[in-house]
């Protein structure tokens, strides 16, 4: 039986669905059957994200709703052996679906699917609550900012509640140079307030906007730092040991240069 | 909580002559954005207190670990309840009717154990050197 990990963070916009995109097309790689569950219901993107949206037929409220069977709402992503998407609706909210209809999700995909990989809508309310219903395990993605670091501390504190256990953190776009000029906060910084075990760290990549737009996972570039973050997080959630990728890239004459002063 | 604890007389126990205080809670775990814990009498905790979370007491407020959030000591108007921390670096800090925050600008990274209270009516915070307060 597979197990279902959600993916959530509080605040919007750091990163969620491009990482269900990305760890999805990942684990598929490594020949894993995984599902991704749009549950965004009403501002759905996950399916635009990975180039499907114009194959949606059925969603995920005809499914609940016992308009159609599983398996007529489930999009095959052809690039990905063994990648399918479960879409939102769009023209729905969030009341279309309750916490006990996504539980029961769940089991039924669990069946089949190695992995299950929710993802969550922004916000504490009932979205959130119907996403994290089924879990057996969360992912909290989060950027280097204040606010977003306070919000994944709000969403810790409510998955802990809803006993869902030691869920692991994924820290999003963040800029090494900036961090060593003390004007961005260190992966120290984050974990020393939010006291959980770290996932993997992205950094910023400008190629995470073009393959996002284009609907192509930026974890199958081999050239991408983004890409290698993504595949490292894969590995990880496989039980491998990967260690953290040094982020100090720099240019090569800025090596060169901290090299020659000793500073590595 | 037992029958004994109610009642008043059974409030105070005989420690070496000096009053024991034995209306006190422990919480072993660190409270997180959102979370917040009243008590009437004295809170001890052992874990952190994060940007976002209250803790308020009518007593002292003591945190083995490191104060982000809200705190508020002697919340019932006492003046002599104390706030000590391993990291006192809260958002906000009252302790009866008084309310502080850190000052702007700076961020000052606490190495040491503090105590906040209250001297000459004002919210003080010294190095606390394990001395009996009081």
């Amino acid at each position: 039986m597979g197990e279902v990990i959600v993916v959530t963070s509080g605040k919007g916009g750091v990163g969620k669905t491009t990482t269900t995109a990305n760890l999805g097309a990942g684990l598929a790689t490594h020949g894993h059957r995984v599902v991704l569950v749009d549950a965004d219901i009403g501002l759905r993107n996950l399916d635009v994200v990975l180039g499907l949206e114009n194959r949606i037929v059925y969603d995920i409220t005809d499914v609940t709703g016992g308009h159609c069977r599983l398996r007529q709402a489930l999009i095959k992503d052809k690039r990905f052996e063994g990648l399918f998407l479960l879409p939102a609706a769009q023209t729905k909210d969030k009341t279309a679906v309750s916490p006990d209809q996504m539980k029961a999700l769940c089991e039924e995909l669990k069946q089949e699917f190695d992995y299950v990989i929710i993802d969550c809508p922004a916000g504490i309310e009932q979205g959130f609550r119907n996403a994290i219903a089924g879990a057996d395990k969360a992912i909290v993605v989060t950027t280097p900012e204040v606010a977003a670091v306070r919000d994944a501390d709000r969403i810790i504190g409510l998955l802990e509640a809803a006993e869902l256990r030691d869920p692991r953190l994924i820290i999003n776009r963040i800029r090494p140079r900036m961090v060593r000029h003390g004007d961005m906060m260190s992966i120290e910084d984050i974990i020393d307030i939010l006291a959980i075990d770290l996932l993997g760290v992205v950094p910023e990549d400008e190629m995470v906007v073009i393959s996002t737009n284009r609907g192509e996972p930026v974890v199958q570039d081999e050239r991408s730092r983004s890409g290698q973050a993504y595949r490292n997080i894969v590995r990880r959630i496989k039980g491998e040991a990967v260690p953290m990728m040094n982020l100090d890239e720099g240019g090569f004459v800025s090596r060169f240069l901290r090299r020659m002063i000793g500073l590595s | 909580m037992d029958k004994g604890r109610e009642n008043p007389q059974h409030r105070w126990l005989s420690f070496a002559g000096e009053p024991v205080d034995d209306n006190t809670i422990l919480i072993q775990r660190t409270l997180r954005s959102g979370q917040k814990v009243h008590y009437d009498g004295n809170i001890v905790i052992i874990g952190d207190i994060n940007p976002g979370a209250e803790v308020v007491a009518t007593g002292n407020i003591i945190v083995m670990g490191a104060v982000r959030g809200v705190v508020h000591a002697g919340a019932g108007g006492n003046e002599k309840a104390m706030v000590l921390a391993f990291r006192l670096e809260p958002t906000q800090l009252r302790i009866a009717g008084h309310i502080t925050r850190p000052p702007d600008g700076q961020s000052s990274k606490p190495e040491q154990p503090e105590v906040a209270r209250i001297k000459n009516g004002v919210v003080t915070i010294e190095i606390f050197n394990g001395e009996r307060q009081g």
